[in-house]
């Protein structure tokens, strides 16, 4: 292990070598910025192409020639480690969220403070402060964040099932339990075996990444991540609410209504059991109900319809929805101040970050460029069939380029249209049901505060009532056991968290 | 160019006994430029060893420090051992050290003995074919990744529907979900690093076995000696020698788990055993960027490791006058 560090650090004295190569043409006096380089990841197979179609269009809209260092999502925070400790740093790079080592160099002055810029600039001043409040290392904004989608939890079930047995959809967590024991027990496949379960959950322990396990806690009103009682911020765990939301599932994995592997199941293969009729319910995010319709799409096109049903958030025993939220960002574009050196330099960047945050900007970056990939119909971007040989590589560049958008102002692109008019409808569905959602969403409240204790041991802390909730539900420990393993979260450096975390909130009230 | 290395050496042999430390730096130069051409063959091994092995270690410091990328190695504030106090003060730390070493002993205590009796049983097949074809054989798993041995046992002992999972519960009467089971990491462990490196430690006491004197079994079959024997009077005694060298060699990587593989089939169920010194230091180090702390956990590791080459080869060279070094 000790060799990985060395090579570690090998990795810094080449990385930095190679990067000094690479940019000694992009380093132009930023007075007259005609050269802006940006880094950010991509999650396909391949990076964009540099002399695509995209990234022409791109340096014709700005008016600068764009550089951007496309650099694998899987390896995407060591890099960023490695570039900030080297030379050759871009004018901007993408981060993509609060990680300690982003709020350690942060703390140490490596990037600019945005927090009293964004407003001067039309594209960048956002309609969610909010949501930049969330993205803010305690109240101070080092980035434009990335807007996100900020409800997408849903439950999606198999419709033919729920329709074979004569049920309804689900509407409190009291339903969920009726229709996973339906599923379980009544041979919703008809096939007269008993081999169906309810719940598919996959190995996913860690606590407050939108896991099952959270969505359903937050609905039985534990909040979500943090939660204000007395007048004072506490981690959900500690409600007794949370008790109450595990025991209910503990009472579904003992009655057999979730998959017996659920501590061990892969994540990759999630869909496999809902398509192939075995476990008939999934509580995700939204957007895996078009990727389940898909999949019964890609194998029996003329008749997909109607197999995947979907509810928004549960209501919670109490009778109310508490609808759980994501934080609303994805990471944000922050400006290092190494590259970028003066006041003045710094005005060109953020110039251009309002340009990138355009309309126009928007629309070539997530629907592409019109006429060659998609056409404007109803005011969503159709995509053009068949695609050409241009079309195609444009088709391709925009699954990477929507990580360089920010859209601060909600979306301002067009949607896509479904290539279906039930894709439509389920499509259309989904943006209903979440913007209603929306409306009784229970935000983190301590989503813009960093401790200083979280930053050094949070994630250790964190497995300590994370691998214990798994336990609990797998009969392994006993409800005591987890109410220890909370009290041992506490003693081991979670008192300090709450303490830092309540003076952050209190001084920033 | 020949003609000054005579030279210099016709004038060191011509010098008759000058002060001590003048005929010291003089026989070096002369030395040196005796072999100039042997040492310019070595540069390339030096220089790779000074710019790629010693020349990183210097990253080594930021143990000691605390570690910002943006002020780099140098100018991240020094904290001197207070990474090694927190590490030692951890909960955590007991833990990892009883995990990682009942690992490390049990690798060390099962497999280790077992490529020496893998070696021997192949050496006792006298079918050279047979003998060539199970080599071969017991070499393939070494070339598999952990991914791949990972999932294989997945699949093997998958709750329910995996065939081991339902052969072993069937013989035993039990209903053991293995990879969940606690209880059942280390032998799942244990099990995989022989699967996939007994066939493959075979090569070195295969090369050693051939070397045995063959007229002693000769002598040994005449004298009235069995198989048994044979192995306990002559075989093992003629390859003691490697099996020592190569438990040294073993014992310096001893805790060294192997992160992937245990990344691999770790679990939340599981991880109050299957935490290792390795995989404590890639989710501190790299997943909470925790750089100095982690790397303060591997320098530890590291040392240890030095420590137990050299305290196992001090114990050989007392006990039988042969030591690696």
């Amino acid at each position: 292990m000790i060799r990985r560090k060395f090579s570690l650090a090998a990795a810094v004295v080449t990385a930095s070598a190679i990067s000094l190569t690479a940019c000694s043409g992009g380093e132009t006096p930023a007075a007259d910025l005609t050269t802006v380089s940006i880094m950010a990841p991509f999650l396909e197979a391949q990076p964009p192409s540099a002399d695509g179609a995209v990234q022409k269009k791109l340096e014709e809209l700005t008016g600068k020639d764009v550089n951007i260092a496309w650099t694998p999502n899987s390896s995407y925070e060591d890099k960023t480690n490695i570039t900030l400790a080297g030379s050759g740093i871009p004018h901007i790079m993408v981060i993509q969220g609060k990680t300690p080592g982003f709020v350690k160099n942060a703390e140490a002055g490596a990037f600019w403070d945005l927090t009293d810029k964004l407003d001067d600039y039309p594209n960048l001043k956002t309609t969610f402060p909010e949501i930049q409040q969330n993205a803010s290392v305690n109240g101070k904004v080092y980035g434009v964040f990335r807007g996100r989608a900020p409800m997408r939890a849903a439950v999606m079930f198999r419709q033919d099932w729920l329709d074979k047995l004569g049920l309804e959809a689900p509407k409190t967590t009291e339903d969920l339990y009726k229709v996973a024991k339906a599923f379980t027990e009544q041979d919703p496949d008809g096939n007269g075996q008993d081999d169906t379960w309810g719940i598919t959950i996959p190995k996913w322990g860690a606590l407050g990444t939108n896991s099952p396990y959270d969505f359903i806690e937050t609905w039985y009103g534990a909040g979500n991540r943090w939660t204000e009682k007395d007048g004072k911020l506490i981690p959900s765990f500690e409600t007794e609410e949370f008790l109450e939301a595990n025991r209910f599932v503990k009472k579904m994995v003992d009655e057999k209504l979730i998959n017996p592997d659920f501590a061990t199941f892969d994540g990759t293969k999630w869909n496999e059991p809902f398509f192939n009729g075995k476990g008939g319910i999934i509580v995700d995010v939204d957007s895996r109900v078009s990727v389940l319709v898909n999949l019964f799409k890609q194998a029996d096109p003329n008749n997909f319809e109607n197999k995947v049903g979907f509810v928004g958030n549960l209501e919670g025993p109490d009778g109310e929805l508490h609808a759980h939220p994501t934080d609303g960002y994805s990471g944000f574009l922050a400006v290092p101040k190494a590259s970028v050196r003066t006041e003045a330099e710094l005005d060109k960047v953020l110039e251009f970050l309002n340009t990138l945050n355009s309309k126009d900007v928007a629309i070539l970056l997530n629907n592409g460029i019109e006429g060659v990939n998609f056409t404007v119909e109803d005011g969503k971007a159709a995509t053009i069939k068949p695609e050409t040989e241009e079309g195609k590589v444009v088709n391709t560049d925009i699954k990477s380029y929507p990580q360089l958008g920010m859209n601060v102002k909600g979306n301002e692109f067009y949607p896509v249209k479904q290539a279906t008019d039930y894709e439509q409808q389920v499509f259309d569905k989904r943006t209903e049901v979440m913007a209603r959602d929306l409306e009784s969403a229970v935000y983190n409240p301590a989503a813009p505060y960093v401790s200083a204790t979280y930053v050094a041991k949070g994630a250790q802390l964190d497995n300590i009532v994370a691998d214990a909730r798994i336990k609990y539900l797998a009969g392994q420990i006993d409800e005591q056991g987890l109410k220890d393993a909370i009290k041992l979260w506490n003693t081991s450096g979670g008192d300090k968290v709450k303490e830092e975390i309540n003076k952050l909130w209190q001084d920033n009230k | 160019m020949a003609a000054p290395v005579v030279e210099a050496e016709a004038s060191g042999r011509a010098a008759s006994r000058p002060p001590a430390r003048e005929r010291k730096n003089g026989r070096f130069s002369v030395h040196f430029a005796h072999y100039k051409w042997l040492y310019l063959l070595l540069l390339p091994g030096v220089l790779y060893f000074a710019i790629f092995r010693y020349g990183p270690m210097y990253g080594v410091s930021i143990a000691f420090k605390d570690y910002v990328p943006f002020l780099g190695i140098n100018g991240s504030p020094w904290v001197g051992f207070q990474h090694f106090q927190d590490f030692f003060a951890n909960p955590d730390f007991p833990r990892l050290l009883w995990n990682t070493l009942v690992l490390a002993f049990l690798n060390l205590g099962i497999a280790f003995p077992l490529t020496i009796v893998l070696a021997l049983l192949l050496n006792e097949v006298r079918l050279t074919i047979l003998k060539r074809t199970v080599q071969t054989l017991v070499y393939i798993p070494h070339f598999l990744s952990w991914t791949i041995v990972a999932s294989l046992s997945f699949l093997l002992f998958a709750l329910d529907i995996g065939p081991l999972f339902q052969f072993l519960n069937t013989v035993m009467g039990t209903n053991t979900d293995f990879l969940s089971d606690p209880a059942w990491f280390r032998p799942l462990i244990v099990l995989q690093e022989i699967w996939k490196n007994t066939g493959w430690g075979t090569i070195i006491f295969l090369a050693a076995l051939a070397t045995v004197d063959q007229d002693q079994y000769e002598a040994a079959i005449i004298d009235g000696a069995g198989r048994f024997r044979r192995v306990w009077h002559i075989t093992l005694p003629g390859i003691r020698s490697t099996i020592i060298v190569m438990l040294i060699l073993a014992i310096g990587q001893m805790l060294n788990t192997g992160f992937e593989q245990i990344y691999l089939m770790t679990n939340a169920l599981n991880r109050e055993v299957a935490d290792v010194f390795d995989t404590y230091v890639y989710f501190v180090g790299i997943t909470q960027g925790a750089y100095s702390y982690s790397t303060a956990v591997g320098l530890f590791k590291a040392v240890v490791g030095i420590v137990l080459i050299f305290g196992t080869n001090a114990l050989a060279k007392r006990f039988n006058q042969s030591g690696l070094f």
